[in-house]
């Protein structure tokens, strides 16, 4: 127990002092670390924990990103923290009461059809915020952050993103070691077996895909104020479904560590040794995706050791389910 | 017999595309008794089970546990009310170990608060699955994956247990096992119906029989008086049997 305070501790002294150390870019990097694998550990409770592997969760991600920036916009508020926070907050709801309405048709198709039903709304939803004249996708939305002077955007945002990935960990965690997290893994399992064991199935998925779209959204609308102004394209983005999905399976599908080994794994890869390459770089990631997949199938953190690993990082550690 | 029995079905009927699968079957079971449920293969045992378990709607008839109507309530609420289910083809969580299979089980189940690691390590124990508990379900010999079945079913804490051919596979001594397990669930005032095709298991476990054909109920009875029945015989088993379900 001290050791994981200690441990704890430590990730923060790290987290916080980084920056200090570090060029201008490579906080940008870390920063998207810390969005990614936020993205991926929220992906990871439906698709890891459930089974239920959705090929369009960047549908949340446009979802929050609009919903924040029409909202302060109707509101009115001028930028600053509140305006920001009030955004942020609006975007996550909005995506979690859009999933728990679509949760039940949506939820009804299992394994591939769940997929392409997902990858199927994430399609329909950028082409509308692109072509519906009042979304405004098109041409573009703003959501300014009013920095005081002297406060460097990617530190600021380094910052930001540091704290929801962290809140998007103990969500995770804190799901993971629930009856809630038990269930979500009964139904991965065998949904009919799992019904006949007391689970309420449906309910348990709806919960679990809300859960889901609700930290996706929240950090869909925070990756819009980064970006300050943002169209259609640039939150709807088919490679950031993609990447939730990559990152979870490179380093240990339903695992609390593997979606973050994986993003950080990956992130390494493509942004710091094989952006070198330039024209070969996205070839060479490829080659690096099939080539963890086909070695390791439970991936990087099935490494650390086959039943040591899943006593400790899956859903056993502990095991105190209340 | 003039107690409300635990579960009852009246005139349960089933129809698939107009073949008759079930046909106006009834059925008491009372408590402290264990049912069995036999009949050659087609006759209907599981797709009664599943119209119990609410897997399967009804096409006529009535449903009732402890006097409460309960066609059409779905399969988990029928489960947290007190009704569990072993299943024929055993469906083990497999990505996960044998004590977090039937931990799910003492998670949900039957409502109401509980001691989940008692529960768990209870029903470890009645079955026999204590030593093997932290091995990964998926790649168990049949055996111990019918053990399973029934420690899970039995975590939820049920009332009554339907035991879908708990000793398919099995060998002489793991069936004599598994019939001391039934007996021993049976006296801690779980209502077991069983499905099994093992004759001689059947007749020393069971306290009363239904015998399905064709969706039909044919006989009904005690044990004894079942074996004998020329219905039976003629439908079922082919040569008479011995009392203790040898083959005479």
């Amino acid at each position: 127990m001290t050791m994981r305070i200690f441990l704890l501790l430590g990730t923060l002294i790290v987290i916080v002092l980084l920056p200090q150390f570090l060029a201008p870019f490579h906080i940008r990097v870390v920063q998207l670390f810390f969005f990614t694998a936020a993205l991926a550990l929220a992906w990871n409770v439906m698709g890891g924990l459930a089974g239920y592997w959705s090929f369009g969760h960047t549908v949340f991600i446009g979802m929050g990103a609009f919903a924040a920036a029409h909202f302060v916009a109707k509101l009115g508020l001028p930028a600053g923290p509140l305006q920001m926070i009030a955004g942020i907050v609006f975007g996550a709801l909005f995506c979690g009461i859009v999933a728990a309405i679509i949760a039940y048709p949506i939820l009804r198709l299992r394994g591939i059809y769940f997929a392409i039903a997902m990858l199927g709304i994430g399609q329909v939803a950028a082409e509308l915020a692109n072509n519906v004249g009042w979304f405004q996708g098109d041409v573009g939305l703003f959501l300014e952050t009013a920095l005081p002077d002297g406060v460097e955007p990617e530190r600021f945002f380094y910052y930001v993103f540091a704290g929801l990935f962290l809140f998007t960990w103990m969500v995770s965690l804190v799901v993971m070691r629930s009856r809630f997290g038990y269930g979500l893994l009964a139904i991965r399992e065998d949904e009919d077996t799992a019904k006949m064991l007391g689970v309420p199935t449906e309910q348990i998925k709806a919960f679990g895909f809300t859960i889901s779209a609700v930290l996706v959204g929240m950090l869909g609308a925070t990756y819009a104020y980064s970006l300050g102004y943002f169209t259609a394209s640039s939150v709807f983005r088919i490679d950031f479904s993609l990447n939730m999905i990559i990152y979870c399976l490179i380093g240990g599908i339903g695992t609390l560590a593997g979606p973050v080994v994986g993003a950080a794994l990956m992130l390494l890869l493509t942004q710091i040794i094989l952006g070198q390459l330039l024209e070969l770089h996205l070839l060479a990631t490829g080659l690096v995706v099939i080539l963890i997949v086909l070695t390791l199938p439970n991936g990087v953190m099935g490494l650390v050791g086959g039943e040591a690993f899943r006593r400790r990082f899956s859903m056993r550690a502990g095991g105190k389910a209340r | 017999m003039s107690a409300t029995p635990i579960l009852a079905g009246r005139g349960i009927t089933k129809n698939f595309r107009g073949l008759t699968a079930i046909d106006t079957v009834d059925f008491e079971l009372h408590q402290g008794r264990i049912y069995g449920l036999i009949g050659p293969n087609g006759a209907g045992k599981s797709t009664l089970f599943n119209l119990v378990t609410g897997y399967y709607p009804l096409s006529s008839g009535e449903i009732r546990f402890e006097g409460k109507r309960i066609d059409g309530v779905p399969t988990y609420r029928l489960n947290q009310m007190g009704i569990a289910r072993a299943f024929q083809i055993s469906k083990p969580f497999p990505a996960i170990t044998v004590r977090e299979n039937v931990r799910i089980g003492a998670l949900y189940g039957v409502s109401g608060p509980r001691d989940v690691d008692a529960v768990t390590e209870e029903a470890l124990a009645l079955t026999g699955l204590t030593g093997i508990a932290e091995r990964m379900s998926g790649g168990l010999p049949v055996g111990n994956l019918r053990k399973l079945e029934i420690a899970r079913a039995l975590a939820t804490r049920p009332k009554v247990l339907l035991a879908d051919e708990p000793c398919a596979g099995l060998n002489p001594t793991e069936t004599s096992d598994m019939m001391e397990c039934l007996r021993s669930i049976s006296r801690r005032g779980i209502v077991v119906w069983l499905v099994e095709h093992d004759m001689r298991a059947v007749v020393q476990v069971c306290d009363w029989i239904y015998v399905l054909e064709a969706g039909v109920k044919i006989a009904a009875g005690p044990p004894q008086e079942v074996i004998r029945n020329p219905r039976v015989i003629e439908a079922y088993l082919g040569t008479p049997m011995t009392e203790n379900g040898e083959e005479a």
